[in-house]
């Protein structure tokens, strides 16, 4: 833990200590204030305490006040208290498929990153490609991508973050004013963000939404045709953001060399590949190919842990070397949030939310579904993209209904925007990670952010209405 | 021409005493002295002051103590002034359970504890040292020369027993760490601020980056010293060559503007030594330090090892019009002058009210509750309170 001393003027700090605990009060007496007040017309008591409860939550993971992770613990103990679902179905929720599914790719992302094949592969490729300043950005942009099809982009971030900050010392760029220092970041950030809608693995927000989509309607979307859906997206965005981002900060470099002599070094002091970078690939790639192949029939978190099993058996890891890499609290808040979704659901306040707040809007599903694609994308660059999708889709599957559009298509709508925040650090860590760097300034960020906001939700919308159709996919159920 | 007495003014007689020294008649006071360089003596107006009593130059001195009965006097040939002796702190017969005389380990200074836990300086193994330097540090920084943190902590025990709640200040030579000594005194400083509710201070060198000042903040030095010593740039580098050489004079400066935006205002301080370089310069120095919230301390150069560093004439005269410009500067640029007090090596900016025309002559009633046992509770209590504030620590953001 580093220290970080708050310089602001001594009264300012106390006033904002005093503002917590007037918060929680202010937020307690609108909790009591929403479960007694008179229950309009069409809302069960259930849903009325439901709705209470959800609004605490909501502004609890908005305002950061609490852990994201306590938030949903907090919905999972108000949940049977208030006799919203009773205490064995709210507890059961928490063993959903998808909790379960996320535990298996951190687990398995931890294995490779741990046997190190993941940074083998990285400053392989990028020493491979990168044989002039615009093939070392684009490399770096789509490596990033790629293994956040893999993983999740976190972690990707978070794994090329030292290679890449190496690589800008190497060439002596300076931080805030060297364009390439700039795009090598941006590389690092909108690779990983774009390669994190592309599957199931980038995040651990589509299978939290396929979780939501199965507790509240039984049906899921299988690994395969999510992939065939999003890929053009992320093709598009690849295109957009590469071109995007070098015409806000042109190349301003001309020789990379001293960046190979960077990556030439740390290459070699990996060695040879080791058996057990082998066997980890092999597992992954066996994992993929079921996902792909065998999901239906197995399920992807019966296909995650069994590959986890066998990663032991074959003593490729010990527990002690993926446990850092396990991120519990990401586990507990998507239990917590599948739960509350449910809740919703299934008391009937989200259908009456719909009818009652969303109800206006349109009677359109184009329009519906690119307001709530737009919103999405609007709320994600500014607060937790599970947040986001689990204040929504409840919402939005009880509004799919009414409208007749297909609730696994409404999913989409947004889990997938749900993970385009490309514009502040707070809206993901990639982007955290790349600021944190200092070649890259908030306003930089939020600059080229804005037009890639606009630009995927268009791509998505395009996407949704014109391509969908030519594989079976569309609004209508 | 008549000559010029300052036995009526403490806060001249101080400077004029610690300039020119005290010869010492008295086998009594001689035996009470007891071979030290300096005697603690309580002028008038509870002025503490330690004097010079043991180098060659203190022989020419004017001023002298003598017994008047039972109470001593200090005069200059013209007239006299009733003075107190300090008395040596009991605590300084005691040994701490390894058998360490509390009185190596620790120095009570006026409101200060001095403790230098290491005797090391590397600056002179790169013989770099200052050039003033009196070498009070051991040159080679034995590793049996450092003192345990138990004993450490057991001697402030014993001093915080005896005199109510001394300032504690830790001191460290130089060393290449980064951090400027401040990982070696970190335990140190730890375990007073666990043991005891008394304030600390710490002399260290810049560290490296900026964060050290964070850390040094928040592992709990209620006030920090970066001693630039010499503001003359030529000076410095001549008289302070490890100084200048292995740290820089910009790094001290930019070290003391960043810790005087964390640490609260009046504590952060870097000492200028009257005498080694001219009074125009030392005023700059003043100027700039007070412009960045920094409270300059201006001990006066008492040349026991270098005589051809100080600047000749050397008189209070001359060293006055710096005093007085130095209590102006810190009243003008609003410097709480509540920390920087009652310190006997140095005349502190609180002494000079009596010499600035119009600044007051009476000591107000807030200088005086900071001076009492209460004062220096509340004191504390502010400082932690501010600390608690103040220090954050950063995690990891989970977040997607
Ligand atoms: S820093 Fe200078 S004055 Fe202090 S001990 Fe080292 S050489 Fe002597």
């Amino acid at each position: 833990m580093t220290v970080e001393i708050d310089t602001r003027p001594l009264w300012l700090i106390i006033a904002l200590r005093a503002l917590r605990p007037i918060f929680f009060a202010a937020l307690l007496v609108l909790f009591i204030a929403l479960l007694y007040m008179p229950a309009p017309a069409g809302l069960s008591p259930e849903g009325q305490k439901a709705i209470a409860i959800f609004a605490v939550c909501f502004i609890l993971w908005i305002s950061n006040a609490l852990p994201l992770a306590i938030t949903s613990l907090f919905a999972i103990v108000l949940v049977p208290l208030f006799g919203v679902l009773s205490k064995r179905e709210t507890y059961a929720l928490f063993g959903n498929e998808a909790v379960f599914f996320i535990l298996g790719a951190f687990i398995l992302a931890g294995a490779v990153m741990h046997s190190g094949l993941s940074t083998r592969v990285a400053l392989t490729i990028m020493d491979r490609f990168g044989a002039s300043p615009k093939r070392l950005i684009l490399s770096i942009f789509l490596l990033a991508a790629a293994l956040s099809f893999l993983m999740s982009e976190h972690a990707v971030a978070a794994m090329l973050f030292p290679i890449v900050f190496e690589i800008s010392k190497g060439l002596n760029l300076k931080p805030g004013a060297s364009n390439y220092g700039k795009l090598l970041f941006f590389s690092l950030a909108w690779g990983c963000v774009i390669g994190g809608v592309a599957t199931f693995l980038g995040g651990a927000r589509v299978p939290l939404a396929i979780g939501i989509l199965k507790e509240t309607t039984g049906k899921t979307i299988e690994f395969s045709d999510y992939i065939i859906a999003v890929f053009p997206i992320v093709i598009a965005l690849l295109f957009a953001g590469y071109f995007i981002m070098t015409y806000f900060f042109p190349i301003d470099v001309t020789d990379i060399d001293k960046a190979h002599n960077v990556l030439g070094k740390r290459i070699k002091t990996l060695g040879k590949i080791t058996y057990m970078e082998y066997a980890v690939g092999v597992v992954m790639l066996v994992t993929i190919l079921a996902w792909v192949f065998l999901g239906k029939r197995f399920g992807l978190a019966g296909i995650a842990l069994s590959s986890v099993v066998a990663l032991f058996v074959l003593r490729l890891v010990r527990w002690k070397d993926i446990e850092e890499y396990v991120n519990w609290g990401i586990i507990l808040m998507y239990g917590g949030a599948i739960i509350l979704g449910a809740a919703l659901d299934k008391s009937g306040a989200a259908s009456w939310l719909v009818n009652s707040i969303m109800g206006g809007w349109s009677d359109s599903p184009v329009v519906v579904f690119a307001l709530l694609s737009l919103l999405t994308i609007a709320l994600t660059e500014a607060m937790s993209n599970a947040a986001v999708i689990v204040i929504l889709l409840p919402v939005s599957i009880g509004l799919a209904d009414k409208l007749s559009i297909d609730p696994a298509a409404m999913t989409y709508a947004i889990a997938v925007p749900a993970g385009l925040a490309f514009m502040f650090p707070m809206s993901t860590p990639a982007n955290a990670i790349a600021v944190s760097s200092n070649y890259i300034s908030v306003r930089d960020m939020a600059k080229g952010g804005f037009i890639m906001c606009v630009l995927s939700w268009l791509v998505f919308n395009l996407a949704a209405a014109f391509y969908w159709p030519l594989i079976g996919m569309g609004y209508l159920k | 021409m008549k000559k010029k007495s300052y036995l009526d003014n403490p806060a001249t007689l101080k400077i004029d005493l610690m300039l020119r020294g005290l010869r010492i008649a008295d086998p009594l006071v001689k035996a009470w002295a007891c071979g030290a360089t300096g005697i603690d003596i309580m002028l008038p107006g509870r002025t503490i002051a330690n004097i010079p009593c043991s180098e060659g130059f203190t022989a020419a001195s004017p001023y002298a103590i003598r017994k008047r009965g039972e109470r001593y006097a200090i005069t200059d040939g013209t007239g006299e002034v009733e003075v107190s002796l300090v008395p040596r702190p009991k605590f300084y017969d005691g040994k701490t359970s390894t058998g360490v005389s509390f009185s190596k380990i620790a120095q009570v200074h006026g409101s200060l504890l001095v403790i230098t836990p290491s005797p090391a300086c590397e600056f002179f193994n790169a013989k770099v040292e200052c050039r003033y330097c009196a070498g009070n540090f051991d040159r080679t920084g034995k590793e049996d020369a450092v003192y345990t943190v138990e004993d450490v902590v057991e001697t402030v025990g014993a001093a915080i027993a005896e005199l109510g709640s001394p300032v504690v200040y830790l001191s460290i030579g130089f060393s290449r760490d980064p951090s400027g000594g401040m990982e070696f005194l970190r335990p140190y400083l730890q375990a007073i601020k666990r043991h005891y509710n008394c304030l600390t201070a710490v002399e260290a060198l810049p560290p490296k980056d900026n964060h050290w000042i964070d850390e040094t903040y928040a592992m709990g030095a209620d006030s920090a010293l970066y001693n630039v010593e010499i503001y003359d740039e030529e000076l410095f580098k001549i008289i302070c060559p490890g100084r200048a050489t292995l740290i820089g004079r910009k790094r001290y400066l930019d070290a003391l503007e960043y810790a005087a935006k964390i640490f609260p205002s009046g504590t952060v301080s870097s000492h200028l030594i009257v005498g080694l370089e001219p009074p125009g310069s030392t005023c700059q120095g003043i100027d700039f330090l007070t412009g960045i919230g920094v409270v300059p301390v201006l001990p006066i150069y008492r040349p026991t090892t270098n005589k051809a560093l100080r600047i000749d004439p050397l008189t209070t005269e001359i060293i006055i019009p710096v005093y007085k410009h130095l209590y102006k500067a810190v009243k003008t640029k609003g410097i709480n002058l509540n920390w920087v007090r009652d310190l006997s090596m140095v005349t502190t900016p609180v002494e000079l009210k009596g010499l600035v025309e119009g600044a007051g002559k009476n000591v107000s009633l807030v200088d005086t509750f900071y001076g009492t046992r209460l004062g220096k509770k509340a004191a504390w209590g502010m400082s932690t309170l501010r600390r608690k504030l103040r220090v954050k620590g950063t995690h990891g953001q989970s977040g997607h």
